[in-house]
């Protein structure tokens, strides 16, 4: 019997779909060319997703709260060579899908209703919603899953459909180039996480998360440790691609080409999430030294692209390099084990980014296309709930308290010492440091752009008229007021560019939007203490998981998994002795005290992880005390710099101009690529192509010479010898024919000659016989 | 009879052979269809003097006999040859043979 809950969440499942099947065929012919239909649809999905959210987690409010449901999809039997190999689909709720369910349905449908104002007048206006339900749909696919297979299935749907939505405007050339760069770019990633997929499955014969656990738990895992580090390494090249992590960051800045809501919809809040919540699903199965690996990948992306958002100039690409930054520090926060502050951070920053990605879009909207910050400024007037609802996700951002970034950023950021301080400091200490460094370098950038484009005075006529020209046929979506109804929020006639008497505030259905997400990065709506995530509902929804793989080198062998496991479950249900039943080979995080004990529930079956969380919570004021010096230094800068103007920044870019040009050329990382892998391959291309053409045409080619001369020899015979035959006769029999007719004289005198001769030659001949 | 026994089978044959050569020459110079006919004869009969003299020098009769035969012969065979003379010169308004070469084609 199916749980209510797996049948809403099949129903959730695909209504998106079914608004995508609608839309794609039947646009044209609806009016409003349907968008009520993607936006009807997408409401009912959002409605029963809050009621199973309403039911999850606040009714039950149970961090093992968990439901399944499968079925077998293929069963081939038994596979020679291969084993059983059966498939099975199935769908998980536990808490964390059933917040992503709320999550991502709620954008969806604020982005919905927000492409109903921005999108307005475009040709293609339909086909928008059906793609934005398709994406839906794979992205809703992702978070029930409950196995690998079906998520990798789902997995290449989101990419498709990002592959769709970025190439949106594909008449023009940098739009086309963008869909095609994410999707390959996605592709490197996914082979590597097929490649995890396959070690697992090579093992287990299942590809389904729980079953999966459970094998390794025990001890089911044939292979040495090293096969163990691969498979999550490789699961996490998946992560790499969809979550735009180093070296694969290259491709979401440029898909920044898409309409906005898609980049506030898929490459902020969403698609590139999926990556990270992913890594959450393996979580358990990763080995420490996967889990240093995915810590310093996260760190290093996280500080890189926060470098390079400081230079750019697009309004957008800083907002992508700050998601490639912000996605980097989810993935670090897994890496150094803190499960919950990461998917908190995921869920925080879904919101905030997703906000200042429609809040830059009703900018750009606004500015009649106009991206660049350098021509814009003192916005604030035109366009007060902008600023607004803006101003709060960069202070959700950037981190300040009260808001819900800085809950999240500052768990990970606690849990990145905690870490360094249980792995032994040295070397793990870039973690917090860069994560630090990029925390400072977040409120710099965002500071920056909030001056940019809301204060001071405007800067539209700075902008040279050539290169105004040129900017606004590249960027513009050219269908404004051509076909389709017009938007009544802004109806804006005059093609005037950027000219101050034109920027109005955006229509309601652009603003509601706005304010909702706003409202959701205010602290409140996550916990009641504003200093404390740990206090609120999602960190005590989805605690740490227990690891499944043993961390041999902390903890002795005899601690377990199992055993350790149930042992200091009954310790800490033991409410006597809070920190007596430590040392079964594995720390509690109990000797904190009570509110400790609650605060991190659940009991770790692992010392390692035990002594991460318990760093982690020891250094919960260091990390606020640290990471607030940072906000006020990084902000403080951009007031300096951009309000106050003590500092000019070109000038300072002029003075350290090589690191200028580092930074503004996005580290050279695509001039890098162009240079190995795209020539690399153009090369092996090229190489491959001479071969083709040399070697293998030639002995193709060959053959077939080969064949023309035997097949030319056997014509020749055919002509000369078999044809010469029958000429010959022919001509024989004419030349015999032309000398016999002479004789046919038709007289037939001459025939008695002819018979008195041969008669005559007969006795001569006898004659001669009788002589001899 | 002295005269007559000095006549040999060869005197015979001697005539006979000019007789042929004579019909032969007509057969095959004549123009005229009758003349050739004319030639046939005298091959014929140079036949009939052939088969006498045989018949003499060998004390048989069945040389006479031949040469009744072939005499009754050449007296239907004239007659058929006459016939087809006459259509001839119906068909071609001429007699002569030369002239008659249809069978070239």
């Amino acid at each position: 019997m199916m749980h209510s809950l797996i049948q809403l969440s099949i129903v959730v499942l695909l209504l998106p779909l079914l608004s995508f099947v609608v839309l794609i065929f039947f646009n044209r012919r609806l009016p409003r060319m349907g968008d009520f239909v993607g936006v009807g649809l997408l409401g009912t999905a959002f409605a029963l997703a809050l009621y199973i959210f309403w039911n999850v987690v606040v009714q039950h409010y149970d961090p093992a709260f968990r439901i399944a449901w499968n079925f077998t999809w293929l069963d081939l039997g038994n596979v020679p060579g291969v084993g059983p190999l059966t498939v099975k689909m199935g769908i998980v709720i536990d808490n964390l899908t059933a917040i992503m369910l709320a999550m991502v349905t709620l954008i969806s449908l604020l982005v919905h209703l927000y492409s109903t104002g921005y999108m307005a007048g475009d040709k293609n206006y339909g086909r928008f919603f059906a793609y934005l339900g398709i994406f839906t749909f794979s992205m809703l696919g992702i978070v029930l899953s409950d196995n690998l297979f079906s998520i990798y299935i789902f997995w290449e749907l989101v990419g498709l459909s990002s592959y769709l939505l970025i190439g949106f405007y594909f008449e023009k050339d940098s739009a086309a180039d963008a869909q095609k760069k994410a999707f390959l770019t996605n592709r490197v990633g996914d082979i590597g996480m097929w490649l995890g997929i396959l070690i697992l499955y090579s093992q287990f014969h299942t590809f389904g998360y729980q079953e999966i656990y459970e094998n390794i738990a025990a001890g089911k895992f044939g292979l040495s440790n090293g096969w163990l580090t691969a498979a999550g390494i490789l699961l996490f090249f998946g992560c790499v691609g969809k979550s735009a992590q180093f070296p694969l960051h290259i491709w979401l800045p440029d898909a920044m080409e898409g309409p906005t809501p898609v980049s506030a919809l898929i490459h902020a809040a969403t698609m590139v999430a999926a990556g990270v919540y992913f890594v959450g699903r393996i979580f358990v199965i990763l080995s420490v030294d996967a889990l240093h690996y995915i810590a310093f990948i996260g760190a290093v992306t996280a500080f890189m692209s926060a470098t390079i958002a400081i230079t750019q100039h697009d309004i957008k690409r800083v907002l992508a390099y700050s998601t490639v930054s912000q996605l980097g520090y989810m993935v670090m926060g897994l890496g150094v084990g803190a499960y919950s502050a990461a998917l908190f951070h995921l869920l925080t920053h879904a919101f905030f980014k997703a906000c200042l990605f429609l809040g830059s879009g009703a900018i750009i909207h606004a500015m009649h296309h106009e991206q660049d910050m350098r021509w814009m400024g003192g916005l604030r007037k035109n366009m007060p709930w902008t600023f607004a609802t803006f101003s709060i996700a960069t202070l959700a951002l950037a981190g300040l308290p009260l808001t819900s970034g800085f809950m999240s950023k500052d768990a990970i950021l606690a849990g990145a010492l905690g870490f360094a301080a249980t792995e032994g400091g040295g070397i793990y200490y870039i973690i917090p440091v860069l994560g630090f460094a990029s925390a400072m370098m977040t409120a710099f950038y965002m500071g920056r752009q909030v001056w940019l484009v809301f204060f001071g005075e405007s800067r539209t006529h700075l902008k040279p008229a050539e290169e105004h020209h040129d900017d606004h046929a590249a960027h513009g979506h050219d269908a404004h007021g051509n076909d389709a109804f017009d938007h009544a929020g802004h109806g804006h006639a005059d093609p005037g560019h950027g000219d101050h008497h034109g920027v109005h505030e955006v229509g309601w259905v652009m603003r509601l939007p706005l304010v909702i997400l706003a409202t959701l990065s205010i602290f409140i709506v996550f916990s009641p203490d504003p200093l404390d995530g740990g206090k609120g509902w999602f960190m005590h929804l989805v605690p740490t998981p227990s690891t499944v793989v043993k961390s041999t080198e902390n903890a002795p062998k005899e601690a377990g998994l199992v055993t350790g496991g149930k042992l200091l479950a009954e310790a800490a249900n033991d409410s006597e002795h809070p920190a007596a039943a430590v040392h079964a080979g594995a720390v509690v995080a109990a000797s904190h005290g009570e509110a400790t004990a609650e605060a991190h529930g659940p009991v770790f079956a692992d010392a390692r992880q035990a002594e991460i969380a318990h760093a982690t919570h020891a250094n919960h004021f260091t990390a606020i005390y640290l990471s607030s010096a940072m906000i006020i230094i990084g902000g403080g800068l951009a007031l300096v710099v951009y309000k106050l103007g003590a500092i000019d920044p070109d000038k300072t870019a002029q003075a350290i101009r090589p690191l200028y040009l580092y930074s503004f050329n996005k580290w050279y990382w695509d001039e890098i690529f162009d240079a190995t892998f795209i020539k690399g391959s153009m090369l092996i291309s090229k190489s491959c192509a001479w071969f083709d053409t040399n070697i293998i045409d030639g002995f193709v080619n060959g053959i077939a010479t080969v064949y023309r001369k035997v097949a030319f020899a056997n014509g020749s015979f055919d002509k000369y010898v078999v044809d010469g035959l029958v000429n010959f006769t022919a001509f024989f029999v004419q030349t015999s024919g032309g000398v016999m007719r002479k004789i046919q004289t038709g007289k037939v005198q001459t025939y008695l000659v002819m018979v008195l001769l041969v008669v005559l030659g007969y006795f001569a001949f006898y004659l001669v016989q009788l002589m001899k | 009879m002295e005269m007559f026994t000095a006549i040999g089978l060869n005197h015979f044959l001697t005539i006979s052979t000019m007789l042929f050569a004579l019909g032969m020459f007509a057969v095959m110079t004549r123009k005229n269809a009758i003349v050739i006919l004319m030639g046939v004869e005298l091959i014929l009969n140079a036949a009939n003097i052939n088969f006498l003299a045989f018949s003499k020098y060998n004390g048989g009769m069945e040389g006479v006999m031949i040469s009744l035969f072939v005499i009754v012969l050449a007296a239907a065979e004239a007659a058929v040859a006459l016939a087809i003379v006459i259509n001839i010169f119906k068909t071609f308004k001429t007699v002569d043979v030369s002239s008659v070469d249809t069978m070239k084609e």
